[in-house]
């Protein structure tokens, strides 16, 4: 095995990547985890239906079992408001306005945070619990796992602004790279500029998050109204 | 091609093609009505209702289609691995052929018509009388003429039987009148079993809160073997029986012996229902 | 000189570092850390058994933290946690640092290959061991070795170790390997990500086996409800280890997609992209999008066993249909997920053997895309006589028997590929070949399962047991094999024995059929799936079936004796394209070195030039040329 050790990379030889290979490949990746996200709640959308067609044992939804409109709407407008101000913030981006974009991204990252605050208040004070029912396992599991992509949109708009925020006092494209971990083996050859991670990042996320707010939009109107 | 070498003149022989398809129809024509005749005889479930002999039917059509293809497959491999083999110390490449739109579309044509064949006829020996299959609460497939209804109810890990037109008598053993039309609906307690009749020809999932009705015609008085088909648990292979189809006068008979037999258990039975929702299956611990 | 200032200092080395043995001691801590946890929530829904050892709040959460132990110990969080902060990732770690690399989280794609191949062969071997015990167990009709109950969890661990861990058995090896090469990219389009779906797989594997130690799981790898909700907390190892395997099947999915989209070399227009790349976005496609539904259903499913809901249990508002319609809607797209990539390692190997071009390129890719349509429209064929939508039966037939015409179209290439070629029977080739025989027998065989009036005699019996088993061992196992024997002398620099290899193949194949062919009888004389025992008058065959399944064994140990003999102490160093090939990968050192390309390639042609007079590759690497990017 030690012949593998041999072919240790001259990166003076070897040619950089294209710059704009990051943006593609990030762009790609957040369509596909933006269909992948819908087969995830394809399955519970198919949950509600099937239950509710079937209402087993006249146990679909008893009386009791009915959420509060108020909380559920006002988590998703905040949803739907974060996905937007990220949106403008990407086009603050674009136009080279970098301190507007992250005051819009703090404020997108907030309300996301809003959002599942609101989420947790609901379930804490509804007058039902997982035992209640076909609905009442939807409901929970539904919003409870929408949470959670709420939580990893949150990491994800995070990490955007520690970076932009880090990094704001320099010039884009200039400095290079350096390790962030002790480890001796990372090479930071292929970023020359962190500040250069934003920006295709951000249009991922611009893409992903207002998707993940339709679907959003998508729940509250069969939980809530349907 | 003028410029090939004569080696590769005599692999693009056109008789090859030719050879090959004259050897499949010569071993089509004679194989095939064998196959389909000797799978007449052998293949399951056998002859000892409507539905099982519908079901042979309909499996000697699926082997009257498949054998040509077979053959196909088994002559073709013959032929190309023997005759287009690389003779020692050949390392050339063969001939540079990248497609032939005429056989591709011969090819689709014949799958196609094959797999709709089989498609369209599957459909119709389905929707004749429900080929012994569990049909759902609503069936789609009903055969006509009175009916013997039969209620199949599996749980972990035995079947019992309830006749609804005898009083809802509950047994544990299955027992049938010849020549009647059976009207079987099957549902489970707990988990998921499914009732397989296999010489009958019957197998019906039993779903708990689920009536799912299958038919079948019985013929003259005989035996078959009952098995669980889907797993449900620790005991699943053991939950097996035999059960009879017996004459109707025999019937009749058994029917009286059963309800004198089962009388101080029957009357704390629950009454007859298409479905059973017994208490949420929680764990006690 | 401000830009250096922003440039974070390296943090001291640390005293333990990031690898395989950090991963294994914090995964079980993790998972005692997480059993306490589990112990100490209390709720009115949960309170009844909270306290008694079926806890599964504490098991899940125990397997969690877990998994979580172990990645940190691989040290993949140290890039979330660097992100947190601000500072750039690399896109790269420990490429360059020996063996050690194996062990450890590393994003070279050859090694995430390699550290597939031998991962998934532990498993693979695991699985089959338990077959073994389980043909044993079946060598008398009445039960013998096992008790009913750890007769079941053989079967499960069996079936779910065989879909869970062989669902990667192509994608993971060798498409991580050898698909940036054959597209001319230096790496993944997302190497952190790659190197995840590995050691995640491992991950579930390992949770798998420890429910032996939580009374195992009755239910099967189909894991059905309400069974599901009654079994003990060894039921819980099985929702983790797909759950986990769902994850890791849709971002190596994602990734590979993302690749092959995105990293193409210029020149390699869709219509030259080699056919295993066309299978593998086939492949990868049902990955990323039915993986999702699996995992949703598992989360119901845990819910159901930790916070009691309801999605499954009729008699409190769900349904046992639902959760067979979620679990199929994902597992007919898996057992295509499984039989792909077979039909792609084929159609690839094949030119290479005839020494022809690919025959019928578009007709080839159209099947593989058909294939990936409709499988999504045909999982009800696994519920004809469940009772559920009575009405909807002949379509579900009619798709089902559609799938024969794309699968035909992958037929037909492979034929026509042979047809007037100079095959060479090399031992990937027999593989190859062994592929049509098996997949023909399972393809046939399907289509009495596929037969509504057939499928109730042959429905839940060892039938369709010996159906799938052709096609999923038939199709995938056989060209698993042959990918091993085609692709090894790239990926180690080192030749196999061909000698052993051919005594591997005929006595697998010879076994492979001794053993499944039979099972077709059994079923159609009535032995249902699953079952401890068995009629008297079967155990001929079934015993017939036990022995040619020991010989099935035993020819993987001269698998295995072949593999370490050639690769630890014959070392025969392979040429750089023993085989002849014209894909780019073979025209590249073996092994390859860690950037593949100096210079990213141009592509010419496709890789199937055979028979054309100039004998070229097809991809050149223009001498200073400008930095690559994709078409």
């Amino acid at each position: 095995m030690s012949s593998f050790a041999e072919h240790s990379t001259d990166y003076a030889v070897v040619e950089s990547e294209p710059p704009e290979q990051l943006g593609r490949n990030l762009n790609t990746a957040g369509h596909l985890l933006a269909s992948a996200t819908a087969f995830f709640f394809l399955a519970f959308v198919f949950a509600y239906f099937y239950l509710r067609a079937l209402n087993n044992a006249g146990l679909w939804r008893p009386r009791h079992v009915n959420p509060s409109l108020t909380l559920g709407t006002l988590a998703i407008v905040a949803v739907v408001a974060s996905a937007v101000l990220i949106r403008l913030g990407l086009m603050d981006h674009r136009a080279g306005r970098r301190r507007q974009w992250r005051l819009k991204g703090w404020l997108a990252l907030g309300l996301a945070g809003v959002a599942v605050a609101l989420q947790i208040a609901e379930w804490a004070t509804q007058g039902f619990g997982p035992a209640d029912g076909g609905y009442a396992s939807v409901y929970l599991g539904w919003t409870g796992l929408y949470a959670v992509f709420l939580l990893a949109v949150i990491y994800w708009i995070e990490t955007l602004l520690a970076t932009a925020t880090r990094y704001r006092k320099i010039e884009s494209g200039a400095p290079p790279a350096g390790h962030a971990s002790g480890d001796s083996h990372r090479t930071g050859h292929d970023i020359h500029d962190p500040l250069s991670l934003v920006r295709p990042s951000l249009e991922a996320l611009s893409f992903y998050w207002a998707f993940l707010a339709g679907i959003g939009v998508l729940t509250w109107f069969i939980l809530y109204i349907l | 091609m003028a410029a090939a070498a004569p080696s590769t003149r005599a692999a693009r022989d056109p008789s090859h093609g030719r050879r090959l398809i004259g050897a499949w129809i010569l071993l089509s024509v004679i194989l095939t009505p064998i196959v389909v005749w000797l799978a007449g005889k052998v293949i399951p479930p056998g002859n000892k209702t409507h539905q099982a002999s519908e079901q042979v039917f309909d499996n000697q059509w699926i082997v009257a289609v498949s054998t040509p293809v077979a053959l196909l497959m088994i002559a073709f491999f013959l032929y190309t691995l023997i005759v287009f083999r690389a003779r020692d110390g050949e390392l050339r490449d063969g001939p540079p052929i990248r497609g032939d739109a005429r056989i591709q579309i011969t090819w689709i044509v014949i799958t196609s018509a094959a797999v709709l064949t089989l498609a369209v006829f599957g459909t119709y020996e389905l929707l004749q009388n429900g080929a012994g299959g569990g049909q759902g609460p609503d069936p789609v497939a009903v055969p006509s003429g009175s009916k013997l209804p039969v209620q199949v109810i599996g749980q972990q890990w035995e079947f019992t039987y309830r006749y609804p037109t005898y009083g809802g008598l509950e047994t544990p053993h299955l027992v049938l009148p010849a020549d009647r039309q059976i009207e079987l609906h099957v549902t489970s307690l707990d988990a998921i079993h499914s009732f397989w009749a296999y010489e009958l020809g019957v197998k019906a999932d039993a779903n708990p809160g689920v009536d799912n009705v299958a038919y079948v015609k019985l013929k003259s008085p005989t035996t078959f073997h009952i098995h669980c088909a889907e797993l449900c648990g620790l005991w699943h292979g053991y939950m097996f029986d035999t059960g009879k189809v017996v004459s109707q006068s025999d019937f009749a008979a058994w029917i009286k012996q059963q309800q004198a037999q089962f009388q101080p258990v029957s009357q704390y039975l629950p009454r007859y229902a298409r479905s059973y929702y017994p208490d949420p299956q929680r764990r006690a611990g | 000189m401000s830009a250096n200032a922003a440039v974070p200092t390296p943090p001291r080395r640390r005293v333990v570092g990031y690898n395989l043995l950090t991963g294994l001691v914090l995964g079980v801590v993790g998972y005692y850390v997480g059993w306490w946890i589990g112990h100490h929530i209390h709720a009115t829904s949960i309170g009844y058994f909270a306290d008694t050892n079926q806890n599964d709040i504490a098991v899940f959460l125990g397997y969690f933290l877990s998994v979580v132990g172990f990645l940190a110990g691989l040290g993949f969080l140290s890039y979330p946690w660097a992100r947190v902060r601000g500072y750039p990732p690399s896109l790269r770690e420990k490429e360059t640092a020996g063996v050690a690399r194996y062990f450890g989280l590393c994003t070279d794609h050859k090694v995430v290959g390699i550290q597939y191949l031998i991962g998934i062969g532990v498993f693979f071997f695991i699985g089959g061991l338990n077959a073994m015990l389980i043909r044993f167990e079946l060598l008398r009709p009445g039960g013998q070795a096992f008790p009913a109950g750890n007769y079941l969890t053989l079967v499960g661990l069996h079936g779910t170790m065989m879909m869970g861990i062989m669902s990667s058995a192509i994608l993971g090896p060798f498409a991580n390997y050898v698909v940036p090469l054959m597209i001319g990219a230096r790496r993944m389009a997302f190497p952190r990500i790659e190197a995840l779906t590995f050691w995640l797989l491992m991950a579930a594997g390992t949770l798998l086996a420890t429910t032996i130690f939580f009374g195992g799981f009755p239910t099967g790898w189909t894991g059905y409800e309400p069974l599901n909700d009654q079994a003990n907390s060894g039921m819980d190892s099985y929702i983790v280890f797909f759950g986990l395997v769902g994850i890791s099947m849709l971002l190596l999915g994602l990734n590979m997609i993302a690749t092959i989209v995105t990293m193409r070399a210029p020149g390699l227009t869709w219509s030259r992209l080699p056919i295993f790349c066309w299978g593998v976005i086939s492949t990868a496609s049902l990955m990323l999008l039915a993986s999702p539904v699996l995992i949703a259903a598992l989360l119901m499913a845990t819910l159901d066993r930790t916070a009691q809901t309801s999605f499954f249990i009729p008699s409190a508002g769900g349904s046992t249909y639902l959760y067979q319609n979620l679990f199929w809607v994902f597992g007919h797209p898996e057992v295509y997920i499984l039989a792909l990539p077979g039909f792609a390692v084929v159609l690839e190997l094949l030119p290479v053997f005839a020494r022809k071009p690919l025959w019928g390129y578009r007709l080839a890719v159209a099947g593989m895309l058909g294939v990936t349509l409709l499988s999504w429209l045909v999982w009800q064929h696994h519920l004809f006589v469940s009772g559920i939508n009575g009405d909807l039966r002949p379509f579900y037939m009619l798709s089902t028997e559609l799938i024969s015409i794309p699968t035909g179209f992958t037929f037909l290439c492979g034929m026509m590929t042979l047809w007037r070629g100079r095959i060479r029977y090399t031992v990937p080739m027999l593989f190859c070949l062994a592929w049509f025989f098996n997949f023909l027998i399972g393809g046939l065989s399907g289509v009495f399962l596929s037969d509504v009036p057939s499928d109730v005699t042959t429905h839940g019996s060892f039938f369709s047991m010996a159906h799938f088993h052709y096609t999923i061992m038939g199709g995938l196992v056989f060209t698993f094999f042959a990918a091993i024997y085609y692709w090894i002398p790239k990926m180690t620099g080192f030749q196999l024995n061909d000698r052993l290899g051919k005594i591997h193949f005929w006595t697998m194949f010879i076994a492979f059929n001794s053993t499944f062919a039979p099972l077709f009888a059994i079923g159609f004389m009535g032995q249902p799936r699953r079952v401890v025992t068995y009629p008297s008058h079967l155990q001929f065959l079934n015993d017939w079936v036990s022995v040619s399944a020991f010989v099935l064994g035993a020819s993987m140990l001269v698998f295995l004796a072949n593999f370490v003999w050639s690769l630890v102490f014959a070392r025969v160093p392979a040429p750089r394209n023993p085989w002849g090939s014209r894909s780019l990968e073979w025209q590249l050192p073996s092994p390859v070195p860690v950037h593949n390309f100096d210079k990213i390639p141009v592509f010419t042609d496709d890789p199937y030039g055979y028979g054309d007079d100039d004998g070229r590759v097809p991809a050149v690497v223009p001498v200073g040329a400008p930095a690559g990017g994709g078409s």
